[in-house]
This record gives structure tokens, sequence and C-alpha cells, in this order.
């Protein structure tokens, strides 16, 4: 990240942002800049105006206010592995990269909170207090990267989100830099209910679009007791599907509820984590229930009861934390494995109904008929959220397209049966315009216009999270502001 | 414009809606109106909002005013609109363990329903026979199961919102897990009625727990170190208590006929895994002086007492005699100073306080009686207090004369200009629930 070449430039904005953080702390060279055009969602990328690397809150609220001053696009950007675009400078942004702001500030067990800057690695945090029993549960499969600071602004969930919640379930207090340069802290000492409305709800998975997360308080969770881990086989989807139901409903709550089906297999196994999974099932399921041991094994025998029932082909629960720790490589890199069947890939994230499953499985099936391409499932059966990984190659002209195409059917196939068109992953760029799969444009320009009040002079993450104007609401807007 | 003017306007406009003049508006709780309308149908709701709007008529918003001491400096508005006609369940989708239903369904209905289902909505909100859906949504309730359960945030994935132009907004949806656009089901959860009628809501819920149990635990007065050390310990430890509310001598009285210092621990999952827990607390060095245990029905009625003690927008007292709810939040252990801060203030002010405080969240109620101003003191008291914990103090419950006196959200935050921009940018012409909320929005 060091710069390779001097600080020459005639820039004067480049000089006076150099000058708040640090000669050594901006890239504005074009060739450094490649690395910062795009994000996780690589179909997309665009050119920054400069990267700043602030190492304290006040750097960041004194490049906030002089962008805002100067009319500067700018945005911010946490490790970059957001997969709907999220940190792309649209416009030419100023990124500011909070990845120099990685510490763990500190833990209070007895108060069970930590607070942490927004750079800070989610799992570093988890590593961090293990040895006194405790973990950060918010789990996104890119937990060994990704950053706090950018699982606040996504909302981001993980495997274990079925029974623990996602990030704003987590979240006790915020400081923040306001799109204008104010510093806000929200949620005292993380104390819960602050009295007014809910402004760590509503900035929690607002993508970077209301303000700068500087610092967060989190809560932190005891271990549980005990973990049992089921890994079940199914000949048929529907099967695995109905059991997904069957155990929820015989009242337990698992602490995840996994599934992928036979591309997805396939994918897994010939990548890094293979577990030997047969090759010719239709679906697994992975469960993992927790809490107190004592009543871990009447749960597990239910859940092996659901699944003979349901035509199980063999199922069975790991042996050791070992056997555990496979199964979990092997899901967790699921989206990155299918590197190893295609030459592309496009993750998808809509939420459905749980009981719609079946119904929506068979529909993905008709999208990939219908566009030739190969489309995985992995999900998170659990709640409902589906992962199609789309697979293509770019190569061959027309098929990235026909991609996100076939992308945006899935989307559609999710809200049509009542679901939405992000459980995890965020809108960003690439499904602003699906907003208006689940949203009308009165129901968006009431988003639009709490952005507005926070972000007045939309400099901050423009571009993003809504479609673009052009139909009656936001044009109307527009014509009101230029009055 | 004459108040009858306003009725007949309102009932040609509203046929199938319930309009009333309110002969003596609650002049002791205040937040009432010169009319009352009882809508039946979202397009009512919508009409009356639009219509206030348009006139530049106030409006109150009620679902059955168990919170009307909560908030607001105004007798009346000129509109009450009460939602305790629009009641019912939409849907309710087994399988999906998700419910769409109308907001002024009574808690408790609601929960009877979903017990057939082996089903519930994980919320536990006082006056659940009376305290409408919408009332705790709108007030982002929680009680003392919070620990285990969260709160009213906590359960609401979707809203259909009437916003005060009459236009209805839809925030979040019918699925347990969504990220697209903001999430403004928070915002409007705990708005308490400022930025919009709630007109539907989507809760997740959970299965109802195979069994329950509460042990209570006693200690000597003097003890408080003792209750530390034991909170502290036990905190640390694997047990997965749904409440650990600590109970003020005076409370416990109430509850348990004994007048001293109580803790109740909370168990709910399977039997085998409740006794267990059990076992583990027994084992403990605890310091308590006595433990007893109340399973399954006892427990519950334990908890359904609990969830009547403190008064309600309902019940109004005679001459200087008042009554004040105050809600604390601080951090978890910090509980058990307030506590100790609550039995000085019955010495210092001559009020008698109730006071309970959850460690493991640090939200505590306390709940004072005695003359108006001994109250007003004993409440500047306690703020003292709660400011150097660095925590904040909320006024539920508090006549209105008092509410004219005394700012009952404690003043206002740094990021103030955020929430007043929220409420201009949704309620330009402030004709919700006027002056009810933080900072007088
Ligand atoms: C292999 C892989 C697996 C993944 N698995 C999951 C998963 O299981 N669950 C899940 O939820 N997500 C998953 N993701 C998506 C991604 O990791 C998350 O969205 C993550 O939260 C992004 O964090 P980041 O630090 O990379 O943020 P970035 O990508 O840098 O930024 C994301 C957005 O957040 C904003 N932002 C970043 N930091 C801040 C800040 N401090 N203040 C304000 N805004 C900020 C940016 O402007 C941008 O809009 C996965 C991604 C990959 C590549
Ligand atoms: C002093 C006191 C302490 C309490 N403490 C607790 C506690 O600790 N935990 C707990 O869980 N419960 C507590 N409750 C009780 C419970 O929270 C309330 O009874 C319930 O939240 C409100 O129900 P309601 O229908 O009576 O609401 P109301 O009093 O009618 O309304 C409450 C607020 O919500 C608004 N509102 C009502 N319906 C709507 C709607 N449909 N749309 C928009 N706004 C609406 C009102 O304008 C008002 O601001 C307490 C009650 C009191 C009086």
């Amino acid at each position: 990240m060091l710069r390779k070449k001097g600080l020459k430039t005639h820039d004067k904005h480049i000089k006076k942002l150099a000058a708040i953080v640090g000669p050594k702390e901006i890239l504005f060279h074009k060739e450094e800049l490649i690395s910062y055009e795009s994000d996780g969602f690589t179909i997309h990328s665009h050119m920054p105006k400069a990267v700043v690397f602030p190492t304290n809150t006040e750097e960041v609220a004194e490049v906030v206010k002089y962008c805002s001053d100067n009319d500067l696009p700018f945005l911010a950007r946490g490790a970059g592995t957001g997969l709907s675009g999220g940190a792309i400078p649209l416009n030419g942004e100023v990124i500011i990269s909070l990845v120099k702001m990685k510490r763990l500030l500190s833990v209070d067990l007895e108060n069970r909170r930590a607070v942490v800057e927004p750079g800070y690695v989610n799992l570093k945090l988890t590593n961090s207090i293990s040895d006194k029993g405790y973990y950060y549960a918010p789990d996104p499969s890119s937990q060994y990267c990704c950053t706090i600071g950018g699982n606040v602004a996504e909302n981001a969930g993980g495997a274990h989100c079925l029974k623990y919640g996602v990030t704003t379930n987590h979240i006790l207090g915020l400081e923040v830099v306001t799109p204008t340069g104010k510093i806000m802290e929200i949620g005292h000492d993380g104390i819960p209910d602050a009295p007014g409305y809910d402004l760590l709800g509503i900035l929690t998975g607002s993508e970077g679009t209301l303000g700068i997360v500087t610092k967060i308080t989190v809560r932190i969770l005891k271990n549980p007791e005990e973990k049992q881990t089921v890994l079940a086989y199914f000949d048929d989807v529907a099967d695995g599907s109905q059991a997904v139901s069957d155990i929820v409903s015989a009242g337990i709550v698992p602490a995840a509820l996994e599934m992928m089906d036979k591309i997805a297999i396939e994918g897994v196994e010939s990548a890094a984590f293979p577990v030997g999974h047969p090759k010719d099932i239709e679906a697994l399921l992975l469960i993992e229930v927790d809490g107190i041991s004592a009543g871990i094994n009447e749960q597990i025998n239910e859940i092996l009861d659901v699944c003979k029932k349901r035509n199980v082909r063999s199922v069975k629960v790991a042996q050791d934390d070992e056997e555990r720790a496979k199964w979990w490589a092997n899901r967790k890199t699921g989206f990155g494995a299918m590197g190893t069947i295609s030459p592309d890939y496009l993750v998808q994230d809509g939420v459905i109904p749980r009981s719609t499953l079946p119904e929506v499985l068979k529909r993905i099936g008709e999208i990939s008929k219908e566009s030739g391409l190969r489309i995985a499932n992995i999900f998170h059966a659990g709640d409902g959220n589906l992962h199609p990984l789309i697979l293509f190659d770019s190569r061959i002209p027309g098929q990235t397209d026909k991609a996100l195409e076939a992308g945006s059917a899935c989307l559609q196939a999710c809200a049509d049966a009542g679901g939405s068109i992000t459980g995890e992953h965020g809108v960003g760029i690439e499904k602003r315009e699906e907003m208006r799969f689940v949203f009308s444009d009165k129901e968006i320009e009431a988003q639009t216009d709490i952005r507005e009040v926070f972000n007045p002079h939309y400099l901050l993450n423009a571009g993003k999270l809504f479609p673009s104007p052009g139909r009656c609401a936001e044009v109307k807007k527009e014509l009101k502001a230029a009055e | 414009m004459i108040i009858s003017d306003l009725i007949s306007d309102l009932t040609s406009m509203l046929p199938d809606s319930h309009v009333e003049e309110k002969s003596s508006p609650n002049q002791f709780f205040g937040n009432d109106g010169d009319i009352i309308i009882s809508p039946k149908t979202e397009n009512d709701i919508a009409a009356v909002l639009h219509y206030a709007n348009e006139n530049n008529k106030k409006m109150n918003i009620a679902g059955n005013g168990t919170k009307r001491g909560f908030g607001g400096t105004e007798n009346k508005a000129d509109i009450l609109l009460s939602l305790s006609d629009y009641k019912g369940i939409i849907e309710h989708t087994v399988g999906d363990m998700t419910i769409t239903v109308k907001p002024g369904t009574p808690f408790q209905e609601l929960q009877d329903y979903l017990s057939t289902h082996n089903q519930k909505i994980s919320l536990d909100p006082s006056h659940p026979e009376e305290a409408t859906i919408g009332g705790v949504i709108a007030a982002n309730d929680s009680g003392p199961k919070r620990l285990g359960y969260g709160s009213a945030r906590d359960h609401v994935i979707g809203l259909r919102m009437a916003y005060p132009n009459g236009e209805i907004i839809r925030s979040g949806g019918k699925v347990v897990k969504n990220v697209a656009g903001y999430d403004m089901n928070k915002l409007f959860v705990g708005s308490m009625g400022t930025l919009g009628v709630v007109t539907e809501i989507v809760l997740k819920l959970r299965p109802l727990p195979k069994y329950e149990s509460l042990m209570l635990l006693t200690f000597e007065k003097e003890s408080k170190e003792e209750i530390r050390s034991f909170a502290v310990q036990f905190l640390d430890s694997m047990m997965e208590p749904v409440s650990m509310e600590l109970l003020n001598p005076e409370l416990a009285e109430k509850l348990t006929g004994q007048k001293v210092l109580t803790l109740a621990i909370a168990f709910e999952d399977v039997e085998s895994s409740v006794h267990y827990q059990e076992e583990f607390v027994k084992n403990m060095k605890s310091g308590a002086s006595q433990m007893t245990i109340l399973a399954q029905q006892e427990a519950k009625e334990f908890w359904k007492r609990f969830n009547y003690l403190f008064p309600n927008g309902q019940r109004e007292q005679n001459g200087l005699a008042a009554e004040a709810v105050v809600k604390v939040g601080v951090k978890n252990l910090d509980v058990i100073q307030i506590l100790k801060e609550s039995d000085w203030l019955e010495d210092a002010h001559n009020v008698s306080v109730h006071a309970h405080g959850g460690l493991g969240h640090g939200l505590c109620q306390v709940h004072l009686q005695g003359a108006q101003d001994d109250i007003i003191k004993a409440i500047d008291s306690l703020r003292k207090t709660v400011k150097q914990l660095n925590g904040y103090a909320v006024i539920k419950h508090l006549p209105l004369a008092l509410r004219q006196v005394i700012d009952v959200w404690g003043g206002k935050p740094s990021y103030f200009f955020l929430l007043e921009g929220i409420k201009t940018k949704i309620d330009p012409k402030k004709t919700l629930n006027p002056k009810r909320y933080v900072g007088g929005l």
C-alpha cells in the first residue's frame, strides 16, 4: 500500500488531503489506484480520485469536512469484500480506507461488550477473546478478512445468524462521522435503548450512505456449553427442504441450518476443503445445535428422526471438533469453490419465506435452463436466505450479461414468492433496479428522504442502493430541489 | 373550526368508523383529543391522517392508552385516533413462523392464539391484556426477560405505516432476514407514534419453550458486593438464563411476601437443560440466604403478577399524591448501584420506591410514589446518579402536570439535529403526537 512514487502533484485537493492524513497515507497515481476500482462485485469498476488512510477519527472527520466543503464525492471502504459494489467509486470518489484504524480498543467481559475500530477484522475479535470463552456472533463466510465497519454498513449475516441474529442485533453503540464532518456518538457506552429514534438501527445496513463509522461497541457472547453438528444427505431436494421445515416446526432453533445442492457439492468437493460428500446426492443439510449440554442430545435425536422420516440417504453427527471444522471449512469456502468448476460466477442473495423453498428452487432450475447457465445453490436454509451461484464464462461474448439477467430473474422469483432481493450482501450497485421488485416509488422516496437528512449534499457514496432517477418520484424530487 | 363541524366532516368522510366527541378529555394524563375516532380499516386511518394534515389539525394516537402517562406536555389535540377497534390477525404462516397482525390487537390475545400452535412472540411487555401490539411496537417495549428475548426491535420484520399525509409506506417484508434498502422498521419501532400510524405488523415467532422455571435467591440487605461477585461469576458461566432481574426489597415483598433483596433467575429450555442449570446455580457460592424454585405454572404466575405491578395510564391518583415510573439505562452491573440508590431515595425524599433491574442488559424500572414535590426531588437525585454512571433516565409514566415541569426524556442528545431532521421530513406540519417525544418533537 505504500506509495512508490513521490508526492508530486499539482492537484490542490490531493495536496490538502495529504496534509490531513500525512504524505504516506494517500494514493493518487493511476497505477496505485487500480486495486481500488472495484470490490467483491468485480463485474463493475471505476477509478477513484485518491485513496486516503486516516489513522484516527479526527482525521476522518477532517477529510470528510474537506470533501464536503469542496464538493468532492467520497466514500468509505473496509476490506473491499462487499459483493454488491458498495465500495466502487462510481463518481470518482476520494476513498476513505479504514484499514489503518484496526485496533481492538477495549474488552469488558463483565459487561459483555468490546469496542473496536472499523477496520478491525471480524474473526480477530473472536480469536482475541476465545481463550476466555467468549465470541462475537455474526460470522460472515468472509470473516477472516472483512472488517467490522463493513459488516455494520452491510448488516452482515452468517451461518449462525439463524439463532443469534445478524449484525444489527449485536451493535450497542457507534461513533459516526456524518457526511458533513461532525463526530457523533450514538448509544453511549453501549447502553441499550438510548432515547430517540433508533439511529443505530437505521445506520446499520445503510451501506455506507449515511455516515462513516469510526468506532463500534459490540455485544460479545459466552461460548455455548456444547455444540453438535449433523450432516445429512438427500436424494431429493424436496425431501431436504421439507426436513428443514420439520426441524423448525418441531420447536428446535438450530444455531445453523445450511443447505447445498448437487452443483454446489461438485464445486466444494473439487476445491481446497473436500469432505468426501457423495457426488450423486441431490442435496445436503449441515445442521448445528448448540446450548446447554443436558438438552442437546434430545434435540439431535429429534433432528435425526426428522431426517429419517424425510427419506435421508445417510446422516451422521460430527465425532469431534476436527470433523466439525472440516465440514464448516467446506461450507464457508463454498463461493470461492465455484472458481474450480467455472471460470466466473455471480453470487446472488435472495430471501424467501421458508415454506416456498421447493417452488422457488424449481423456478431457479427453470431460469438455469432458459439461460443455458449452470446455477449452484448454497443457502442459509433456516432463514430462507438463498445464494444462487450463476456459473458463466466472461470470455464468451454476451455471457456476462446473460448471467446478470439470470441473477435478476432469480431475485424476481424470490420477490414473487413474498421474499426479498437481498438477505445480507446489500443492494449496492448490483441490485439498484431490483429494488423496484419489492418497493414502490413512494417507498423508495421515503428512504431517500432519510438519506437527505443525513447526507444532504449527497457527496457520500452517491448512486448506490436506490434505482437511478428516471421515474416519477425522484424526478419530482430533483425538480423540487432545482426550484 | 368548532368541534361539531369537525365531527360532521369526519363522520361523512368515514361512514364505517366511530367518531365521537370526548365529553371530558383526560386532564390527569393528557395526550387526549377533543374528539375520538376509532377506525376499522386502513383506508379510514389514512383518510383521517390526510384530513388532519391538510386542515392543520393536531392528532394524538392511542392503542389502549396504557402509556398515556408517557411523554407529551399537552392536555389534548384536536383528534385522538384510537386503534382499539382495528384489530385481528391477518395471516399466520405456521411453517414460516411469522404472523401479520393489526395494531389494535391486545398482546395477550396474540400470545393465547399462538400458544395453540406452540409458538409465541418472544416479548413480555407489562399489562399484556390491555397493551396493544401497536403500542408495544411504537414504544419499543421489553420486559423482565429482555436478556433472553431482546426487545420489540428484534422481532419486527415488516410494517405498514400510514404517513401523516395519508400515504401507506411498507418497510421490511415477510422474511426473517432482509437488507433491501434502509432498515426503516428500526426507525418506526420506538418512534412513539410521532412519524406515522402503524397499520400492520409482521413479527417473527419463536417456539414455546418446552419447560420453564424461576429461581428466587434472597440476599440480606448489606450484601450487594456478594450479589455483584455472584452475578459476575454466573454471567461468566455458560448457563443461559432468560432473565436475571434484581428486585429491591419493597418490590420483592409484593411478589413473594418477603421484604428482602431478591434475584430472580429464569430458565426456558427442554426440561433436562433447565434442571441442569438450576443445579449449577445451587452449586455456586451465591451468598444467598434462601433459594426457592418455581416451576412451570408457578413461574408463569409469578411473571404474570410481575407484569401488572406498575401503574398504567388508565389509573389516576387523587390530590397531591403522584406516581412515576422511570426507565433507567446503565451498564449491566451498575444495576446494583441503581437499586442501592433507590433505597436511599426512599429515606431521603419520603417516597416509596419499587425497583428492579436486569443484570446482563442494564435496564431498570423505578416506580416512585409520594407527594408530587417529593417525586420531583427524588427523580432529580436519581438522575444525578445515573449521569455519573453515563446512563440515561426516561420517565415512562407521570401525570401531565408534572410532565409540564420536568423533561421526561432528560434533554437532547448531541445528534438531536438528526432526530429533528427525520421528524421534519416525515411530519413537516407536526400533525402527529405533538410534543410527545425527545426534545419536544
Ligand atoms: C467469499 C465471500 C463470502 C462472503 N460471505 C458473506 C456472508 O456469509 N455473509 C455476509 O453478510 N456477507 C458476506 N460476504 C460479503 C462481505 O464480506 C460483507 O458484506 C462484509 O460486511 C463487507 O465488509 P468489508 O470490510 O469488506 O467492506 P467493503 O466491501 O469495503 O465495504 C462494503 C460497504 O460498506 C461501506 N463501508 C465500509 N466500511 C465502512 C465504515 N467504516 N463506515 C461506513 N461505511 C463503510 C462501504 O462504503 C461499502 O458500501 C462475503 C464476501 C465474500 C467475498
Ligand atoms: C409506567 C409503565 C411502565 C411500563 N413498563 C413496561 C416495561 O418495562 N416493559 C414492557 O414491556 N411494558 C411496559 N409497559 C406496558 C406496555 O409497554 C404498554 O402497555 C404498551 O407498550 C402500550 O400499549 P397501549 O396499546 O396501551 O399503548 P398506548 O399507550 O395507547 O400507546 C403507546 C404509544 O404508542 C403510540 N401508538 C399506539 N399505537 C400506535 C400505532 N398503531 N401506530 C403508531 N403509534 C402508536 C401512542 O401514540 C403512544 O405514543 C409499561 C407501561 C407503563 C404505563
